[in-house]
């Protein structure tokens, strides 16, 4: 059984707001195969009809209405000075009331393989009789359900688009490269998160949310290309850097094209609070780095001042991802929060198993690639800190480290058990950022979310 | 607060750079900045004085610098858009953007870029 709200606002004193797209949107994202759609009105002037959506007849409709509950006939609801407790704003309402017991406030769907069951001309409608208001619906999916389909089902074609599109229009030298880094891949977690979590509020806008995610992921793209300069990384997604393939003069012109032009799209989506989240994100990410290099000279670290650099290298984008989409939904400062700290949470866990692949012969990469570059590790402070193996990965890091010492290291790390202790805390990670979500109204993303953390640190590539 | 107050704030992890070179290009930004609420204005100037030190520092358009200066511009480039995201107008945070862009395309193609202030002054201008 899913249950939730399906949200919307009229903008008419009586309308026929046709919903019955929403519902097949929300049985698809469920998963329900076969079952039932139950479908509530939580007001008292708004009801529920199905019938068909063909303009003409829905003003038959609303005259039918007015003429069997026509507006100011006399109501007793409506005579204040005879009622107690009333509001200051209360509404002379009574026609609305009366229309509303005409129709029904509920009603029961039947979905047969994965999809509503309406006749040809049947379309299900919210009935509002008392607008402009905003509005919601108790919707509740019960039967047998299958895998659910992403929220974003449709709309990862909807990034794609977007980013094809914005590259199109860029200069050769500059969009080449990048092309080449977006089309290798990559796992497009932040993207997705964006496209979620921009559906938990009351303004659902695919295009827009589409639009903000294409930018947030140009933009953690512009960072990668920065960052493999720095590291000397000669490959990224199986394919050579822009650093090592066109020179780091190519590379810093092509990371700042591209920071600038997402920053520019985030700013064009003209909503304020979006903007300042990525930019905070931005400003963490780059200090962070800074903190990062700094602290190879202290390699490998220790534990808090990993947590500081991931918070911010990784962390931060992740967070800020949750919470601009949500943002650009219009959803309430606690939703906000609570998403902001469940990308937080699943960024560091993601992090941490990135570290782990590093360990892993199946993961596609060169076994100990962070130890040769000196990359801050988790599984690496912790071998170094064990009381067994420490000294001797401490001595070998402090060494010049050929294929003989990585190899070593990479072997002293996995018979440690500094690799089951990371798992562990990443998992952890991962309960806490599952219990911020249970807080608050996910609006039937809930599953999504959770299963999306855990693949998060359930992968060893 | 005080404009002397704002920029010393928002120069953590930057203060080596405002005896480099910071100081003045913040000085001749903030005579292009009179029109916006006098609140905003230091950081305004400020934003736009970051990219100006943010780019020359990373390189951009000629020898790119070695990373822990590299990082110190990104540093740079980044604080000067969360000041704009703060405090300008969504044209002018727009206009910014593009000149960077103006830029870094310009250096990728390895064609000359115009100066990179009278680029900035002009972006203060957007409507």
């Amino acid at each position: 059984m899913v249950g939730k709200r399906l949200r919307f606002e009229s903008k008419n004193p009586t309308e026929f707001v046709d919903i019955t797209d929403r519902l097949r949107d929300e049985v698809r994202w469920s998963g329900l195969q076969i079952g039932r759609v139950h479908l509530q009105s939580l007001h008292t002037t708004l009801g529920i009809a199905i019938n068909e959506n063909e303009p003409l007849l829905l003003r038959d409709f609303e005259r039918l209405l007015e003429r069997l509950a026509p507006v100011g006939a006399g109501y007793q609801h409506d005579d204040f000075a005879r009622r107690f407790d009333i509001a200051l704003d209360e509404p002379e309402n009574g026609h609305a009331h009366c229309r509303q017991l005409l129709l029904t406030g509920f009603a029961t769907l039947l979905v047969e393989d994965g999809e509503l069951v309406l006749g040809r001309w049947q379309s299900v409608f919210a009935v509002e009789l008392d607008g402009p208001r905003h509005r919601q619906l108790a919707i509740q999916l019960d039967g047998q359900f299958g895998p659910p389909r992403a929220k974003g089902a449709g709309s990862t074609e909807l990034v794609d688009l977007e980013l094809s599109r914005q590259l199109m229009v860029d200069p050769e030298p500059v969009s080449a490269p990048m092309r080449r880094l977006v089309e290798a891949g990559g796992k497009r977690l932040r993207p997705t998160l964006v496209q979620l979590t921009a559906g938990v509020g009351p303004r659902t806008e695919p295009l827009r949310a589409a639009s903000l995610a294409a930018a947030v992921e140009l933009l953690h793209n512009a960072t990668l290309i920065h960052d493999d300069y720095v590291d000397e990384s000669t490959h990224r997604r199986g394919r050579p850097t822009v650093a090592a393939a066109e020179g780091p003069e190519r590379a810093v012109a092509v990371g700042d094209y591209y920071f600038a032009k997402a920053t520019r799209l985030i700013a064009e989506i003209g909503n304020r609070s979006v903007t300042s989240t990525i930019a905070e994100a931005l400003e963490a990410i780059c200090a962070s780095q800074i903190d990062d290099v700094a602290l190879r000279g202290a390699f490998p670290g220790d534990h808090d001042s990993y947590l500081r650099v991931v918070r911010g290298k990784t962390a931060a984008l992740f967070a800020a991802a949750c919470a601009s989409g949500a943002l650009l939904s219009e959803a309430s400062p606690e939703i906000v929060d609570a998403l902001r700290r469940y990308g937080d949470l699943v960024g560091v866990a993601f992090q941490m198993t990135d570290d782990m692949v590093d360990f892993s012969p199946s993961s596609g990469k060169p076994v100990g690639l962070d130890i040769r570059q000196r990359v801050l590790s988790l599984p690496l402070i912790y071998a170094a800190e064990d009381r067994e193996v420490g000294p001797e990965v401490r001595r070998l890091l402090a060494g010049t480290l050929g294929d003989e010492e990585v190899g070593r290291v990479a072997e002293l790390v996995t018979t440690s058990g500094a690799l089951e202790r990371v798992k562990g805390e990443a998992h952890a990670l991962v309960d806490a950022a599952v219990h911020e979500l249970e807080t608050i109204e996910l609006d039937g993303l809930r599953p999504i979310l959770i299963s999306l953390a855990r693949s998060a640190v359930d992968r060893n590539a | 607060m005080s404009a002397v107050n704002v920029v010393t704030r928002e120069l953590e992890r930057l203060e080596g750079l405002w005896e480099d070179g910071l100081s003045d290009a913040y000085r001749s930004y903030l005579d292009a900045v009179g029109r916006f609420e006098t609140a905003d204005q230091p950081r305004l100037a400020l934003a736009a004085a970051l990219i100006e030190v943010g780019v020359r520092l990373q390189g951009l358009g000629s020898r790119a610098a070695a990373a822990p200066t590299l990082l110190m511009g990104d540093l740079c480039l980044a604080r000067s858009s969360r000041l704009l995201a703060d405090a300008a107008p969504q044209p002018v945070q727009v206009a910014f953007a593009r000149a960077i862009e103006e830029m870094s395309s310009a250096a990728a193609s390895e064609r000359p870029a115009p100066p990179t202030r009278d680029l900035l002054l002009r972006a203060f201008e957007a409507r």
